[in-house]
C-alpha cells in the first residue's frame, strides 16, 4: 500500500518513529538488576555450619593414629574418635594453629592429620576442601 | 554527580533472549539485567552523564515509556556495583 492509499484514519507513522524502539524505564516489571553471588561467596557462609566426621561414618569406631591414619579400635598410641563432628570453622582454625575443641594437643594432632589425609568421596572432604578455598 | 559505566574490558556481556548477562570482571560478580539496564550501561560508557543528560541521551535512541524512574535504575546499578556514581 503506498503512502496515497492509506486510509486517513490510519496514522502516517514516519520513518524514523517506526525504526525507534520503546524502552521502558518505569520499575513496571520490578527490578531491573538480579545480581548472582559467586559461588565462592556462598560456601563461605556454609563453611562455617558444614561437619566433618571424624573419622567418617564408613569408619566410625576406628582409632585415629598420630599420623592420621584410621586404626582398629583400642590400637596401643592411637586415639578414640572424638565423638562429635567439628563444625568448619573449628577446623579452619585447628588448620591455623590452634586446638579442636576437647582435644589434648596430641589427639589435636591425630585428628588434624586425618582430616588433612580426607581424599574425595570421604564424608567431610567436601567441607575440607571448601576451608582450602582462598575466599572461604 | 555523574554516572559511569565501567570500561568494556571488565565486563563480559551477553544478551540471553529477554536478559542480558553480564559478567563484572572486577567483582567476579554475574548480574542478570533487564531492560532498560543494558541500555544505561552502554549509554553511559566509561566516560559518564548527569541524570538529565542519560535521560536526554536515551530519548535519543529511544521512545521512552512508563513512568519516570530512571534515578531507581540508576541506583539499582549502583548498588549492584555497575555503575559508579561521583
Amino acid at each position: 500500500m503506498s503512502d496515497a492509499d492509506r486510509p486517513d484514519d490510519q496514522p502516517h507513522v514516519p520513518a524514523t518513529t517506526t525504526r525507534r524502539r520503546a524502552l521502558m524505564i518505569g520499575a513496571g516489571a520490578g527490578a531491573a538488576v538480579l545480581s548472582i553471588r559467586p559461588a565462592l561467596a556462598q560456601t563461605a557462609g556454609s563453611v562455617l555450619a558444614c561437619e566433618i566426621p571424624v573419622p567418617d561414618p564408613g569408619r566410625a569406631g576406628s582409632f585415629i593414629a598420630p599420623d592420621g591414619s584410621t586404626v582398629p579400635a583400642g590400637t596401643q598410641g592411637a586415639f578414640a574418635p572424638p565423638g562429635r563432628a567439628f563444625k568448619g570453622e573449628e577446623v579452619k582454625r585447628a588448620l591455623a594453629g590452634s586446638q579442636l575443641p576437647g582435644t589434648s594437643m596430641e589427639s589435636n594432632r591425630a585428628y588434624v592429620n586425618y582430616i588433612r589425609r580426607l581424599q574425595r568421596g570421604q564424608g567431610g572432604f567436601t567441607c575440607f576442601a571448601s576451608l582450602q578455598m582462598p575466599r572461604a | 554527580m555523574i554516572y559511569r559505566a565501567p570500561p568494556a574490558d571488565a565486563l563480559l556481556v551477553e544478551p540471553l533472549d529477554a536478559f542480558t548477562a553480564i559478567y563484572h570482571r572486577p567483582s567476579g560478580q554475574t548480574h542478570l539485567l533487564v531492560e532498560p539496564a543494558p541500555e544505561i550501561l552502554e549509554a553511559l560508557g566509561p566516560d559518564g552523564l548527569s541524570l538529565a543528560a542519560l535521560r536526554a541521551a536515551l530519548a535519543e535512541r529511544y521512545d521512552l515509556t512508563g513512568a519516570d524512574d530512571l534515578a531507581e535504575r540508576l541506583d539499582e546499578l549502583v548498588a549492584a556495583g555497575l555503575v559508579s556514581a561521583t
